[in-house]
């Protein structure tokens, strides 16, 4: 169970990016944060596994607050929490297994990492990561080599191989195109519900909110403006979507239902 | 430059400080005045600077077309009968003068005068000056492009000078019995294939000290080298060697088509220990002739040149090699996203990015005349001077590279609890590696071009030997090294773009 309580983050320059967010997210949870861009949504993400340092406040995960740890300590808790980015973020000029071998970092001892050995356990998962997001035919090639949904599935993969408890998906789709788009998120639920995998995604398209959030809130000005469950999002319209949201809120495109068979045919 | 007239807000609204005539007749008095007191304050500052510069520069130019002469009336008449381009010049400076007066009028009267006239002539006066100053004599370089032929073409197919046959001195000898005896020594005989000398007779006196002449010699040589120059030497019965004078000269012989001379030489004086003076010794007559021996071999000249391109590429690999070494750890302390972390780190940062622009301002051979002041002349010289301007100018490079850096790749594996080991070599390396090599190839190939010439200023490399040949007006054997810089350069060429195409 991730709890945040009272999280605060003011940027050096003054920026309050985050004020006193309070929220509990259950074990299992497929959570979607919306709201429009510079509403804290990375800020949030970043401020769970710690990339950014919050200015206050706890986030207590599995009993621990992670807010105060540091050293290897952290880097321990790093390792349970999975993190997909809106860019990938991949060493573009590296190829796919090593990128993918990058997740289990946290596992290898620096001397073992240095000389780029990893075990044989290590590979296998890797293996079997590709294959789970089939692109195991790639894993040989440069990763700037892939298109836009194959390096998602790279950093999924990547973010899988740290066997985590939680994972943070910072706009995943965001540069990807509609049917990539429910591609990945169908890849994410199953994670959700497979590997029992407790997923935290910022998001924009309400039709991708509706299908695959399990629990919703809404981000505005680094506030917490709006909290609904799977049922109460999913008979959410446009115009209340809008209201909390903001005017920019779009869909997909197309209806929920019938762009799942697309979805579904067009992965890679 | 921008003498613009298009009148800003403030020209437009404020009428002129000064009237029309007052404005021309200031600037009348010093050019551009009247026009800043018109309130056109640029156009009035960049005509007093033209005109200022434009003045100073000719009277200069006029001063040294006539060095010799004194008083300013001279001087110009000097100046403008010897220096056509002065009195062109001279014509243009008071067109300049008159217009600026007249510019000054139109502006303080506000009827608007367009000074792309006045522009371009200011470009005209200085480009006539510059032909001044520059001494361009394109005369010279179509006339003389003849003279250069003989020289150019040597340096164009030089490659005669890479044999040469080798040579040795060929002694041919005979003897003379000094003084005459019953029985002189019998004169060599004729040979078949191989030069021989003729003494008749093989016996005579010395010349004496301030006294009577020595006996005459005729000698007679067959199968020498013909129309090659040979000299006479003498050997004396101590084995010491002279050669032969007449009339105080020395004399040398030249055999004929056939290798035949025939010469008469007044034996010599010369002082000899006292214990063989009086006894009846024998001496030798040598003909001397410089001949071929032997098959063809590479020429010194082709030797030292192949020596030298050698210590010329390896000058340049270790001035690379040592600037990467030096330049790897400078790059991160000018690298701005590493080093703003505190104000001490920034401060870091911006003494170390101006000494390396400094350091980069200095062309290598200017390093090169320093270091070799330092450590003397040779190769060393010019690996420190190479090294140091690579180390200035890789810093540059790399530390933009490690700037330039995508952040995403260094959070991702910061998420997955890598330490901060495994993100450098994970996130960062991976990202720099492709620029750094790139960058290394660039200079590599820079510093074996630099090292070519670095030996012009006693650096080391082919250059030295280059400089030398040149000065020497050697233009075959300068040709070889040009051949060869040429041939280094384009290789390496080739050989980095293959490089840079597999890394990058």
């Amino acid at each position: 169970m991730l709890e945040v309580r009272h999280l605060t983050k003011i940027y050096d320059d003054g920026t309050v990016a985050l004020r006193d967010v309070n929220f509990i997210v259950p074990d299992g949870e497929f959570l979607v944060i919306i709201g429009l861009s510079g509403s804290g949504k990375s800020t949030l993400l970043r401020c769970i596994n710690r990339l950014i340092d919050p200015t206050e406040g706890e986030i207590i995960w599995d009993g621990v607050d992670l807010a105060k740890l540091g050293g290897d300590d952290l880097r321990m808790a790093r390792r349970k929490i999975g993190m997909v980015f809106q860019h990938f973020n991949l060493v573009r000029r590296s190829s796919v297994i090593t990128n993918v071998l990058a997740g289990r970092l946290g596992y290898t001892s620096s001397r073992q990492s240095l000389l780029g050995r990893f075990s044989a356990e290590d590979n296998a998962k890797a293996q079997h990561a590709l294959e789970r997001l089939g692109i195991e035919d790639q894993a040989h090639k440069r990763a700037d080599e892939l298109s836009g949904g194959q390096q998602q599935r790279v950093g999924v993969a990547r973010a899988l191989m740290q066997e985590p408890k939680m994972i943070l998906a910072d706009e995943p789709v965001a540069s990807l195109d509609p049917v990539l788009a429910h591609s990945l998120m169908q890849q994410l639920e199953i994670l959700n519900k497979e590997d029992k995998i407790t997923i935290l995604c910022s998001l924009h398209y309400l039709d991708l909110v509706q299908r695959y959030a399990t629990s919703v809130f809404g981000l505005r000005d680094g506030e917490i403006v709006y909290r609904g469950t799977r049922e109460e999002i999913r008979a959410m319209n446009d115009e209340e979507f809008k209201e909390i949201y903001g005017q920019e809120a779009e869909r997909v495109g197309g209806g929920l239902q019938g762009d799942l068979l697309t979805a579904n045919g067009g992965g890679a | 430059m921008r003498l613009s007239h298009t009148p800003t807000s403030s020209e437009e609204l404020k009428p002129s400080l000064v009237p029309p005539f007052l404005a021309a007749t200031l600037s009348l008095i010093i050019p551009g005045l009247g026009q800043i007191l018109a309130r056109t304050i640029r156009r009035g500052l960049l005509l007093l600077f033209s005109f200022a510069t434009i003045t100073g520069l000719l009277v200069w130019r006029f001063i040294e077309t006539a060095r010799r002469d004194t008083g300013l009336i001279n001087i110009v008449k000097k100046g403008l009968s010897l220096e056509p381009a002065l009195v062109i010049l001279s014509i243009l400076v008071i067109v300049f003068y008159i217009w600026n007066v007249v510019d000054a009028y139109a502006i303080a009267n506000r009827s608007g005068s367009n000074p792309a006239g006045l522009l371009f002539l200011v470009i005209i006066i200085f480009f006539m000056l510059g032909w001044q100053i520059g001494q361009i004599d394109l005369v010279a370089l179509i006339t003389q492009a003849d003279d250069a032929g003989p020289a150019l073409t040597s340096v164009l197919w030089p490659w005669e000078r890479s044999i040469e046959y080798p040579k040795d001195i060929v002694t041919t000898t005979a003897q003379i019995q000094i003084p005459c005896t019953e029985t002189p020594p019998a004169p060599s005989g004729a040979l078949e294939d191989a030069p021989y000398l003729l003494a008749d007779p093989t016996c005579g006196t010395l010349t004496e000290f301030e006294g009577a002449p020595g006996s005459t010699v005729t000698l007679t040589g067959h199968n020498f080298i013909p129309n090659t120059r040979a000299n006479i030497w003498w050997k004396d019965p101590i084995g010491n060697e002279f050669r032969q004078r007449q009339g105080g000269e020395y004399i040398n012989i030249t055999p004929d088509e056939n290798g035949a001379f025939k010469i008469d030489i007044v034996l010599p004086y010369r002082l000899v220990p006292a214990n063989i003076r009086d006894v009846t010794t024998i001496w030798e007559i040598q003909i001397r002739q410089v001949a071929s021996i032997g098959d063809w071999q590479f020429s010194t000249e082709l030797k030292l040149a192949i020596e030298k391109i050698i210590e010329t590429i390896f000058i340049g690999m270790m001035a690379t090699f040592f600037g990467i070494l030096l330049a790897l750890p400078v790059s991160f302390f000018a690298a701005r996203n590493l080093m703003s972390a505190s104000p001490i780190t920034l401060g870091i940062y911006f003494i170390t990015r101006t000494i390396l622009n400094i350091i980069r301002s200095i062309e290598p051979l200017i390093w090169a005349i320093i270091f070799v002041v330092i450590v003397g002349l040779g190769p060393f010289a010019g690996i420190m001077a190479l090294t140091i301007h690579s180390i200035a100018a890789l810093g540059k490079l790399y530390s933009e590279s490690i700037e330039s850096i995508d952040p995403g790749p260094i959070e991702a594996i910061q998420a997955t609890g890598a330490n901060w080991l495994q993100v450098v070599v994970y996130a960062v390396i991976p990202q720099i590696i492709p620029p750094f090599v790139s960058f290394t190839i660039y200079r590599w190939d820079i510093n074996i071009r630099m090292s070519t010439i670095i030996g012009f200023v006693g650096g080391g490399g082919i250059g030295f030997l280059l400089s030398q040949w040149i000065r020497l007006m050697d233009y075959k054997a300068a040709g070889i090294a040009v051949w060869f810089i040429a041939i280094t350069v384009a290789i390496l060429d080739f050989v980095s773009a293959e490089v840079r195409q597999r890394f990058v």
